[in-house]
């Protein structure tokens, strides 16, 4: 069996316009994500937080497997881990990289526009997702589209 | 150095290592309801078995009745519909029924549904044994079910 990550119909797998993800690599990328908005926290740069930004407005709208931390974790990391043993399906993680992007536009905004405590708060935020997705694979965004739904005016399907 | 930014990864890391513990002690745990259901008296079924059943859940068809809560961008919760569709297979007295919440917002608000997956027992009776939220614990599911479908060794 191949060891990248792309999908080669898992046991149970997904429909076709579901893709899924070895598992490893959203957990990788949110250790590197995490990493990067501590950076940007530390310096108090807007731009390192809007590099991230971009990572992940590409996760959100092109595919988590064209994402930059997922080329750089086929490219270094699966070669040297075992074969794929879990996947998981790509849309709760998409969805999850755009909350992250609204986080990350709003805080490389506050500081690129005067505003470095709001940027420094918003990051904050997107720094507890990340890390709080890294170590115990939990989706704070995705957790937040129900408790949304809930509260917003009845738009029942 | 950012003194700003500095502060605020000073409480965000705690903030982070205090849901990962919550998490941890109460993801997916199964709270018992403490025999709610139909009133002993007046017959008179729960709040959340009216929610329940006004999705079309019939207890009293089965032992176990596992009534799953669940969201599109939710990786646990498919996770936890193929366990139980497994658990089914082997459990004849097992039933399962899958909601999907963004569709029943009604019931969620009605049965303080707040993550996915949430689960509600029930057994033969109509009687609410437990929910968990978050993916459950397999050895309290294995549990459950099989004290409440008479499986035999």
């Amino acid at each position: 069996m191949s060891r990248s990550s792309v999908p080669v119909g898992a046991p149970g797998a997904a429909p076709v316009d579901d893709p899924v993800v070895d598992v490893r690599g959203p957990r990788f990328a949110a250790w590197v994500t995490s990493a990067v908005l501590v950076l940007a926290l530390l310096l108090g740069s807007g731009w390192v937080v809007g590099a991230q930004a971009v990572v992940f407005a590409v996760g959100a709208f092109a595919g988590i497997r064209r994402a930059p931390y997922a080329l750089l974790f086929r490219v270094l990391v699966a070669p040297r881990l075992g074969p794929v043993r879990e996947r998981e399906p790509e849309a709760p993680l998409r969805f999850a990289q755009l909350v992250g992007l609204l986080f990350a536009v709003t805080g490389a905004a506050g500081y690129l526009l005067g505003a470095p405590v709001l940027g420094a708060v918003a990051t904050g935020f997107a720094l507890v997702a990340a890390l709080l997705n890294a170590a115990t694979g939990f989706c704070l965004g995705c957790e937040l589209h129900l408790l949304l739904r809930r509260v917003l005016p009845a738009r029942t399907a | 150095m950012d003194s700003t930014g500095l502060l605020v990864l000073l409480v965000a890391l705690p903030v982070t290592a205090a849901v990962a513990w919550w998490l941890r002690v109460r993801s997916g745990a199964l709270r018992p309801a403490g025999g709610e259901g139909r009133d002993a008296v007046t017959g008179t079924p729960a709040e959340e078995l009216v929610a329940l059943t006004g999705l079309g859940v019939r207890p009293e068809e089965a032992d176990l009745t596992v009534v799953q809560f669940s969201t599109a961008f939710c990786a646990p919760c498919r996770a936890t519909r193929a366990r139980l569709q497994q658990l089914q297979r082997a459990r004849p007295g097992l039933a399962y029924v899958h909601v999907d919440a963004e569709s029943h917002l009604d019931e969620v608000r009605a049965l303080d549904v707040r993550r996915t997956p949430t689960l509600f027992y029930l057994d033969r009776a109509g009687r609410l044994l437990g929910r968990s939220s978050g993916a459950p614990r397999p050895e309290e599911l294995t549990a459950l079910v099989e004290a409440h479908t008479g499986v035999r060794e």
